[in-house]
Parts: C-alpha cells; structure tokens; sequence
C-alpha cells in the first residue's frame, strides 16, 4: 500500500470544473462505472480516490469520469460508434470492449497508464492531474490497443523525445498498434472534435504531433 | 448475465490512499497587483478546458476581454511562466496557447524566448508513455503555432523567429517551424528556407505534408470479438443542460 498527495488548482486548464458539472448525473455516472472497467473495483477507488465523492473533480474519480465523457461524447453523430466510422466514434466502443478492470494507484512517477494484460489497466496519479480530459481518454484508446494485441514493437528512433534507442516506439503507422491509435484519435478530436475549445484542440494537435515525429521507428512523413 | 468477475466486496489488503489539497489557481500573480486583470487571465485559462455547446463562445469571450488589456496582460503571462514550476507542464501551456491566442504582435519577443529556452534532462527516464521532454516540446511546438499565426498577419519578425528555428536541435520543433514558414512566409522566406536546410541536409523536412485527417490511413477496430458483458445504453449527451 502506498499513501500519495497531490496539489490540485480549482481552475486551470484541464477541463476538470466544466466537464465535472456534467458528469454529476446518475445516469452517466451508473454508465461510465459499469462500462469502462470501474465494475468491481470499487476498493481501489475508494480512501481518497473519490468512490464515496463521484462528483467532486478535485478527486481522481470524477476525473476519470470527465475523461470518459470526452471518450463518450466528443463525436458530434456519438451514436454511431461503427468501426467503419472516425477512431473519435468507436474509440468508446474499443476502450470498452477492451477494458475489463481499471484500476487506480499512487505509482512511481514513471508511467500515466500501464496494461497489465487480462482486461486490467492501472492509472496512476498523472492519469487524472498531468493530463486534459481529452488526453485522458487518449490514453485509455492506447492502453486499450495493448489490451487489443498490440505491444510496442520498436525502438524509439534516434533524437526522440522518448529517449532515442528505448523500447516502446511502434515501427509504423502501418502497424495500427498504440501510438497510432492514441494519435489518429487526437487528430479527428483536432478536426472535428465537438462540444468542445479551440485551445484544447489545439493541445490535441501538437501532442498528436509530438507523438507522431517521435513514437514511430519509422516517421510516417505526415503531421497533423 | 453473470459475469466472471467478483462484486465490488472488499479484499484482503491494502490499496493505495490519496490525498488531495486544492487551490484556486496554479499562479501566484506576484509581480502583479492588477487584480481585475490577474482574474481575466485565470478566466481564460479555465475557460480553455470547457464543454458543451457553447464552450468555445465562452472561451472566445474570455480572451476578447483580456485583448482589451493585451500589452499588459502579455507582460503578466510571461511573468506568470517564468514563475510557474518546471514540472506543471498543462499549467505552463496554457499560458502559451493563451498568449498564441491574444495574437498580439509584441507576443513575438516572449514567445522567441520560450521557444529558446534550453529543454531541461529527461526527469521520467523509466517511462516509455510519460517524458519530461515531451512535455517541454509540445510547450515549445505551442509557442512556434503561435508565432506562424503571428507570421501570417504579416509580422516580419515571426518569419525571423520561424527561420531561426527551423535549425532547431529538436525535430518537432525544426518540423512545425518549417511548415509553419512555407505556408506563411513570402517568397524570398522560403527561398532563404530551402538553402538553410539544404545547408543542414535537412531538406527531408520539406516532405512532410500537413493533410487533413481523412487523407491519412485510419485504425481498424473491428477485430476483436465484444466483450460478453452487458453494456447498458449510453444516455444523451446533454442530460445537465435538460434539467437546468
């Protein structure tokens, strides 16, 4: 067991107060919890991490909350989550389909998100305080590509922002793995992202970016 | 349906603990006393992360107030930045975006600066899906989107910025520096470009297209089977706003 603090200001620009007002509803809160892997789990959302406060954002919960609203509800037609529609449609369907247990911990400082095979992904504290809400739900997609079958596959190339020569890159667009999806769902929430500002589009193109120029052994030759 | 998993009953030891403090703001605001214009920007900044319909009219009306105070509030945000913490990263790129969206021309000379800064050592070395670095270039990669706007409104000093970047150590950074110069510099800019990078053999920057993202090969979800559970319908997006 670990015991972890965290600052937290009330207003900057992660979305938390606007997204949390909407999230404080029954209705989503009974279905982000029984959808994206929360089911089952409430001994690790609990002690602080906001099970028994679902709607105070200052606490991790109703954050992750906000991130599955954007994951929800950031496709202006969200009803439609077709896999043969924009990743910004079906990400909700992937991340469900994918995710069995979803766990909160304090973690080392190292990691956002780590899949930890068999359904579960463990978030840690910069999941919900270093991240937008959008980010949020991008990294629930690229935890749930390793979910899906898809491990990094490559080294991160020489003069990335990753570490050139670590693990952890994908060798291409073309191998659809985590990096790609994380990326591909920025760039449509950048395109078309709705109910939404033009700063934290914006934030989603150049992390989008960044990703694509230094997470791809090889550069795909596109930018967003 | 019955599931395979177990019920949320308590398990036999112990999970991690939490503790949050909460403050108003992450600025301190110490060199100014403006108190009307430190909360514009505060404003703005939360603003920023807003949802629903009309979250970016807000977001619009929230910066239209601060331009009314641009050549102060510019002096205040870069003051602000300096402040802020090496390590609150969002905090710091949203005075970044924000000073991108005062597009204000005097924003050129703050702007160059942050862009110059040296990035500090990588501080998360562990990690393959969190890098310090990262951070800091996606600030920096903010601050040069902010410059090409400024390049095209036709401030000369921009394209100057834009240029003297396009031979920077970071490949992000070079990367939107250049795309940012060939679509709004003049001419004689991107003739000056051109022979810089071919100078550099950095003329493979070049070749890398700005496309919209329907031109670009799209992710195949469709290939895993759905999970057994049952998953409830979704309600509306808007269930708030209907009842207020």
């Amino acid at each position: 067991m670990a015991t972890c603090t965290y600052t937290v200001p009330d207003k900057n620009a992660t979305g938390d107060n606007f997204y949390g007002a909407v999230i404080c509803n029954q209705a989503y809160i009974d279905y982000f919890w029984n959808t994206y892997g929360f089911k089952g789990n409430k001994t690790y959302w609990d002690d602080g991490w906001g099970w028994d406060d679902c709607c105070n954002v200052n606490k991790p919960l109703a954050r992750a909350f906000n991130g599955c609203y954007a994951l929800t509800y950031s496709a202006d037609d969200y009803l439609n989550d077709s896999y043969s529609s924009p990743i910004l449609n079906w990400g909700r369907r992937y991340v469900r389909e994918n995710i069995d247990n979803l766990r909160c911990f304090c973690g080392d400082g190292t990691a956002i998100a780590r899949s930890k095979g068999g359904g579960l992904v463990e978030v840690y504290l910069g999941f919900f305080y270093t991240k937008d809400v959008p980010g949020r739900a991008e990294t629930l997609i690229h935890e749930s590509r390793h979910q899906g079958g898809k491990p990094h596959d490559a080294n991160f190339p020489a003069g990335s922002t990753f570490g050139g020569g670590k693990s952890g890159a994908d060798s291409s667009w073309g191998y659809e793995g985590a990096w790609m999806y994380g990326a591909l769902y920025l760039w449509w929430y950048y395109a078309v992202g709705a109910r939404t500002t033009s700063a934290l589009r914006e934030r989603a193109r150049q992390r989008g970016n960044v990703v694509i120029d230094n997470a791809f052994a090889t550069h795909p030759g596109f930018s967003i | 349906m019955l599931t395979s998993r177990s019920p949320d009953t308590p398990f036999v030891g112990s999970p991690d603990t939490l503790q949050v403090k909460v403050v108003e703001h992450p600025f301190s605001f110490r060199g100014s006393q403006n108190k009307q214009l430190n909360g514009l920007i505060v404003e703005a900044v939360n603003r920023m992360g807003g949802v629903g319909e009309d979250a970016e009219e807000n977001y619009r009306r929230a910066v239209s107030a601060l331009k009314r105070h641009a050549d102060e509030a510019l002096d205040i945000i870069a003051a602000e930045y300096e402040t802020l913490p090496e390590d609150r990263y969002l905090d710091r790129w949203s005075l970044v975006q924000l000073l991108s969206d005062l597009r204000n021309p005097k924003a050129v000379k703050v702007l160059n600066r942050i862009i110059g800064t040296r990035i500090p050592p990588e501080k998360a070395k562990q990690s393959h899906d969190f890098s310090t670095v990262t951070e800091e270039v996606i600030i920096r990669t903010t601050a040069v989107e902010g410059v090409v706007r400024l390049s095209a409104d036709d401030v000369v000093e921009a394209r100057k910025v834009l240029l003297r970047y396009a031979g920077h150590r970071m490949f992000s950074i070079r990367r939107a520096s250049v795309q940012g110069l060939m679509e709004t510099g003049t001419d004689e800019d991107r003739k000056e470009l051109r022979a810089k990078l071919k100078k550099a053999g950095q003329e493979g920057l070049l070749k890398i297209r700005r496309l919209d993202v329907q031109q670009v090969p799209q992710a195949t979800g469709g290939r895993f089977l759905v999970h057994p559970d049952v998953k409830e319908e979704l309600p509306p997006h808007n269930l708030g706003s209907e009842e207020s």
